[in-house]
């Protein structure tokens, strides 16, 4: 009796296996140059669905096949996609570096074994690893922009801001300094009309401690002109707190990123402006420094892509969201 | 038929057929052209050369700049001057560029080529060596005229069957199969665990911390390293006495408990890191327990091996483990019958601590640094491997060959589904699915062995 149960067990198994793999049919090898092996930090952010969109894309031109293994914002499970890439036998790797710092191990392993790492979005900056080319944002510069936007937007008689910003990430880091870069500009040899920084609070780059972090700051400071969030999700958690607050009127919002639910709230006038980050042509511009390093051309081994200010009447013209 | 499905075998070591079933579909699903670039294959490879036709093949060897190429070139090169054929370069380039910049100078010196060996990573990807750009080179320097490419010839066979593929399946999975034999102890105890995740961490950044601030930091000796490894292990050893303690003597449940605790070392986890991502270890010669080699097998899988020889020597041959199974089969029955169920309790959670601390310990030499989120959600893969493995929650049941297993099903699932690039969220719904069924087929066969 039990024996038989076991083996339908098994078949069970089995099929669950052959069900959940079809998506590359095995067997059906189409005949391509070769597999690009993508490792995302997390495709539980739109971010990085689109890069990987993209660069799907533009393999698929090149008659490359893309693996894009989702390393959930964990490093280990990111050298383990390393491992697999390196036995697989693929061109090129691609990463979001999920930790600066110890994705270095890995990074060496596949270095040892001859495979070309490209990364994308975060920099690694452990030592003496080879990375054939690098593609992200400029943070700085995108801070700057959010700072020159919050100028504008507080005017002469400037105000108090609030910053929710996220230390864990360089990235988030860079955001802010261009931001009070342009701030302090703005209060230079100024005696009224000063944009005085209130608070730089940690918004965990998330709407539900974005929307904590205003709530106590809103108690705390209830003169609030400007918050500056250092990405939408975090922004659309401060407009939460400050719509709840009926203060909706007094206080501007700056975000940072410009993904659909950002531009989308940018189009209802919850936020004012968004420096906007290219997901679409990073994926694209990886897989061109890509085919540059096979050919031997030459190409820009770090390419630092600027932001631009995105605003509502940006948002009335842009196809992608729907009126 | 009949009586061999009802074998002792299948009903003992069904599992292992899930194993092999799984690995033979994972074989399939991987199977297509491998492309050989060993010295064997570059050997073959040469003795093609030497058929040409004509006699005054001259070739120059283009690999990339790595060990394995190295030798894969001088097999090559070995074998065409054995034969008489002149090596006229060998070029082993760091970026395809490079290949082309070498190249043209073998052409600007008017070196005679006409013949490139090389293998089918270089082959495919590497844009200098596609027949065209080597035509165009050639129009421009006489001596590489008709210059050809040649890679070994590719043979069908399965990513998943190559030993680099095995070799990091057991080592990538080494922590939490090590993590799984102390929660083989609890379980069978009817106990559990909830901890290990957050011991792995709190035990990588004590290992990172104390290595810093204590153990010499850059300059630390291996005496300093090991003292390192030695202190955190002790911590989560002492974490898992701690819950032993809680459980006999105040009577917590050990869910409670070891709750409590993962959330414990996972804040002290994060103190100890002080808002960093990560605290880097500095020492060197600390990555070493992670990648040095007994006999060519990395340590971390010589490690595991033997620590599940010595697990599986105490479960069957040693008083220990005949009270370990006692306690969990029937704690009052046992303590009636003379075993010491408080301490045996107090054991197997210390070696379930200790387990984790080990796992902690291999996360930070591997990764040079102590994560703060090092092991998140690992608690439940390694319950999942145990359980997979034919331990019953219930207690009193459960063998350390069937966790051994059991982790490695989990393994290989994910290999698979990775090498296919499948996403996360579809291997969650497979894991899901493969617990269920595992524990299914446990009450299965609990029930007719009771009818039996």
């Amino acid at each position: 009796m039990s024996g038989q149960r076991t083996l339908w067990g098994v078949i069970v198994i089995a099929i669950s296996m052959t069900s959940c793999d079809n998506t590359n049919t095995p067997g059906t090898v189409n005949k391509s140059k070769g597999t690009i092996g993508y490792s995302a930090m997390s495709f539980k952010n739109p971010f990085f669905v689109v890069i990987k969109n993209n660069l799907e894309a533009s393999a698929n031109d090149a008659g490359y096949e893309l693996i894009a293994n989702d390393a959930d914002s964990d490093v280990s499970k990111q050298a383990n996609h390393i491992d697999e890439f390196i036995s697989k036998g693929v061109s090129a790797i691609v990463l979001n570096p999920t930790d600066r710092l110890a994705i270095g191990e890995a990074i060496k392993k596949a270095n040892a074994a001859g495979v070309p790492v490209f990364t994308c979005d975060l920099q690694c900056i452990a030592e003496d690893v080879d990375i054939a080319g690098h593609i992200g944002t400029d943070n700085y510069q995108g801070g700057t922009l959010a700072g020159q936007a919050m100028v504008e937007a507080l005017g002469e008689q400037g105000g108090e801001v609030l910053v929710l910003d996220f230390k864990q990430a360089n990235s988030c880091v860079l955001r802010v300094d261009g931001f009070m870069e342009v701030i302090n500009q703005h209060n230079e040899g100024r005696r009224e009309g000063k944009i005085a920084v209130i608070a730089m609070v940690n918004g965990g780059g998330d709407e539900d401690i974005g929307y904590k972090a205003t709530s106590d700051n809103l108690v705390a400071h209830p003169n609030i002109a400007g918050v500056f969030a250092i990405n939408d999700p975090s922004a659309l958690g401060a407009w939460k707190a400050i719509d709840e607050a009926g203060k909706n009127e007094q206080i501007t919002i700056v975000g940072f990123d410009g993904a659909k639910a950002g531009k989308q709230a940018i189009l209802e006038g919850k936020i004012f402006a968004d420096p906007i980050q290219f997901p679409a042509k990073m994926g694209n511009d990886i897989m061109e420094k890509i085919l540059a390093y096979q050919h031997g051309e030459e190409f820009d081994p770090v390419e630092l892509i600027p932001t631009s200010l995105y605003k509502r009447e940006d948002a009335r013209k842009d196809p992608e969201i729907q009126n | 038929m009949k009586r061999l499905l009802q074998s002792k075998l299948i009903t003992d070591y069904g599992m292992v057929l899930v194993l092999v079933l799984l690995g033979a579909l994972v074989t399939w699903a991987t199977w297509g052209e491998q492309h050989p670039d060993d010295p064997g294959a570059g050997k073959h490879l040469a003795n093609g050369i030497v058929e040409l036709p004509g006699d005054d093949t001259h070739v120059a060897v283009v690999v990339r700049q790595t060990k394995s190429d190295t030798e894969y070139a001088e097999a090559i090169a070995t074998q065409l001057k054995d034969k008489g054929v002149t090596v006229a370069a060998i070029i082993q380039a760091r970026t395809p560029r490079d290949a082309r910049v070498e190249l043209v100078k073998l052409g600007e010196q008017q070196v005679r080529v006409n013949a490139i060996a090389t293998h089918h990573f270089c082959f495919s990807t590497w844009g200098v060596l596609q027949q065209s750009a080597l035509d165009g080179l050639a129009a421009n320097y006489p001596s590489l005229k008709g210059v050809k490419p040649f890679k070994p010839a590719s043979r069908m066979g399965s990513t998943f069957l190559s030993k680099k593929n095995l070799v990091s399946i057991l080592n990538q999975n080494a922590p939490i199969a090590i993590m799984a034999i102390g929660m083989t102890f609890v379980i069978i105890t009817a106990g559990i665990d909830l901890s290990v995740g957050s011991l792995m961490a709190l035990s990588a950044l004590i290992t990172a911390v104390s290595l810093r601030d204590w153990f010499g930091g850059p300059q630390a000796s291996s005496l300093g390293l090991y003292s390192a490894f030695a202190s955190a292990m002790l911590v989560c050893t002492l974490c898992g006495v701690f819950v032993g303690l809680m459980v006999t003597s105040f009577q917590v449940p050990p869910f409670v408990v070891t709750l409590a605790l993962m959330m414990m070392a996972r804040g002290c986890s994060f103190i100890l890191a002080g808002g960093a991502d990560s605290v880097d270890i500095q020492a060197s010669g600390a990555e070493l327990l992670y990648s040095g080699t007994i006999f060519g097998v990395p340590n971390q899988i010589v490690l595991m091996l033997v620590l599940f020889v010595l697990a599986h020597v105490v479960m069957s041959h040693t008083a220990l483990g005949r009270y370990v199974y006692a306690v969990g089969g029937n704690a009052q029955a046992a303590r009636l019958s003379g075993v010491p169920v408080f301490r045996v309790i107090i054991v197997v959670y210390a070696i379930c601590g200790a387990a984790a601390g080990l796992a902690g310990v291999l996360d930070a030499s591997h990764f040079t640094s102590g994560r703060p989120k090092a092991g998140e959600f690992y608690e439940l893969q390694v319950i999942a491997a145990v359980v997979v493995g034919g331990a019953s929650l219930m207690g009193g049941e459960g063998k350390i060959f069937g966790t051994f297993i059991g982790a490695m099903i989990l393994a290989v699932i994910q290999n698979g589904l990775n090498m296919q690039g499948v996403d996360s969220y579809r291997a969650n719904v497979v894991y899901g699915a493969l617990i269920l069924v595992a524990v299914l087929l446990d009450q299965l066969r609990n029930r007719s062995s009771r009818w039996a």
